[in-house]
């Protein structure tokens, strides 16, 4: 990382973690989705004769799996499109560094912000299970870590397009529409290979996710390096 | 020969086929300040752009200090302190952090910027404001802001886009101050401006864009005698003599008691002229208080050239 993408990822991520958009993320989002667990009736969470109803931690995860693509996609899409229409951007790319550095910045903070926020509903969900006497099994440890790293790349894959659509587009109203119906549908993509008939492995679909991110992250430093101003 | 350390060759700039700067040429010489005027949409901004690496696709060659701005980007971007037309900062960041974080991407020091930051706050009277986020300030005080983020590294080369625009009347004098200031350590400036009455105030030498085409460059005076405006002396006297004339030498526009402005006619001797009022007055009984040659008046020159470039 250089000097100038370490930096200006930790001003972003001072940016990040002052702006309001982090306490919604962080603490009320997995605060209002604990609540719907508990508002929600019992049966909501049978899973039929002999499986122990749904624990706090894996609605939590669901919820969270379900949402996490979506919110770091349109994080970042709406941050790059609304800086890049005040002309903040101007006075980096002026400056001697390389611009993708600005992208690349912004693409860490976000997937570093969102993960956190993730990794806070989670561990909401299992302090809750942990109160209620629910106990922590191994098995339940091994697939929240599981959806966890699954979680991880998701929102890596989704960061990276979100950028990607930041980048392209003039008008916030563009990106969100381009984030809601494309961003969180790419998590699909590394499954693709499951569908053809290959078998499900974790680590390949892990793998292809990192490619595509990587690949979709270099286009964004690519296009934001080329945009005129 | 001198490297010029601004060299623009051919610039021609066009958006979906309509062209905004054509074919554009000029040289900057090392610590002169060059002022760039012209109407509305004339392509300064373009210009400004391309030179500060906003803008990277064109046809000619741009380069500062021999750096290509394109190929060799970097290197040109270290040497110039840019203010756009509009200056953007990010709403969370207060005025100190947004200096900060500009500086210590232009590669100064952190011992650098926790002298130079402060410094350049006071000289522009925002020290109060350094802790105020950057969205609570006013647009003078934005404006004030871009100006010293341009500033902070010292630059070899001052790019500033309007600079003068938003400024109340002391600080557009500050920043003049500022300009030959920077200009006597050796620094270079390219600006433009709408207030041509600042542009002659402060540049060394002045390029005239209209219509996307600058075909006049030079000092005030090389462009009045371009354009053959006339030359004109002003003369003042402290004792005005009963028979006293000067209307054999030019026409005589009386200002207020004691005070007139002579046109002087195409090829005059302005030296001898000059020579032949005070000898006149002194015969007269008269006193002079002051006696020059005019300002030229860069409005009329604009006016000028802008009539020319539309006939």
């Amino acid at each position: 990382m250089t000097f100038a993408t370490r930096l200006l990822v930790r001003d972003e991520l001072i940016g990040f973690a002052k702006s309001k958009a982090m306490l919604v993320l962080w603490l009320v989002l997995p605060v209002l989705s604990l609540l719907g667990y508990f508002l929600l009736p019992a049966e909501a969470f049978d899973r039929g004769a002999g499986v122990p109803p749904l624990s706090a931690t894996t609605f939590m995860a669901f919820v969270i799996s379900s949402i996490s693509g979506t919110v770091a996609a349109l994080l970042i899409s709406v941050d790059i499109v609304s800086e890049k229409n005040r002309k903040v951007y101007e006075l980096y790319v002026i400056r001697p560094i390389r611009p993708e550095a600005i992208i690349w910045a912004k693409f860490l903070s976000v997937f570093a912000c969102v993960t956190v926020g993730c990794v806070c509903a989670l561990l909401i969900g299992i302090t809750a299970d942990y109160f209620r006497g629910q106990p922590l099994t191994g098995g339940l440890i091994y697939d929240a870590f599981k959806a966890n790293v699954a979680m991880v790349f998701v929102i890596a894959l989704a960061t990276a397009a979100g950028a990607f659509i930041g980048v392209i587009s003039k008008q916030i109203v563009v990106a969100v529409l381009l984030c809601l119906y494309g961003a969180q549908n790419l998590a699909i993509i590394p499954m693709i290979p499951v569908y053809f008939g290959f078998p499900e492995k974790f680590w390949h679909v892990m793998v292809i996710a990192t490619v595509i991110t990587l690949l979709i992250q270099l286009g964004a430093g690519v296009m934001f390096r080329r945009a005129q101003y | 020969m001198v490297t010029p350390l601004v060299r623009v060759v051919g610039l021609t700039k066009a958006y979906y086929g309509r062209p905004v700067v054509s074919d554009v040429s000029f040289d900057i010489e090392e610590g002169e300040i060059f002022g760039y005027i012209g109407p509305n949409g004339a392509g300064k901004t373009t210009t400004l752009k391309v030179l500060a690496g906003l803008i990277t696709k064109f046809e000619g060659e741009v380069t500062v200090a021999g750096a290509n701005v394109v190929k060799n980007r970097e290197k040109a971007h270290a040497m110039i302190g840019f203010l756009p037309q509009a200056c953007g900062f990010q709403n969370w960041r207060t005025v100190e952090s947004a200096l900060d974080a500009l500086g210590a991407l232009s590669g100064v020091s952190s011992e650098l910027r926790a002298k130079r930051i402060p410094e350049l706050l006071e000289r522009f009277e925002l020290s109060a404001a350094r802790k105020k986020k950057v969205k609570e300030l006013s647009g003078g005080m934005t404006q004030k802001l871009g100006l010293i983020q341009a500033l902070l590294h010292e630059p070899k080369l001052l790019v500033l886009d309007e600079p003068l625009e938003g400024l109340d009347p002391p600080s557009r004098n500050l920043l003049k101050e500022i300009l030959r200031e920077r200009q006597r350590a050796g620094t270079t400036v390219l600006f433009s401006s709408h207030i041509l009455s600042d542009v002659e105030d402060i540049a060394d030498r002045v390029g005239i864009l209209n219509a996307g085409r600058m075909t006049t460059s030079g000092s005030l005076r090389e462009l009045m005698t371009a354009f053959g405006l006339p030359l004109e002396i002003d003369v003042e006297l402290a004792v005005v003599p009963e028979r006293l004339s000067f209307e054999d030498l030019g026409t005589v526009h009386p200002r207020k008691r004691g005070e007139s402005r002579i046109v002087l006619p195409d090829g005059t001797d302005v030296d001898q002229t000059i020579h032949t009022i005070i000898e006149r007055t002194l015969a007269a009984g008269g006193r002079i208080r002051a006696i020059g040659l005019a300002e030229p008046d860069l409005d009329e020159l604009f006016a000028q050239y802008v009539k020319r470039g539309r006939a």
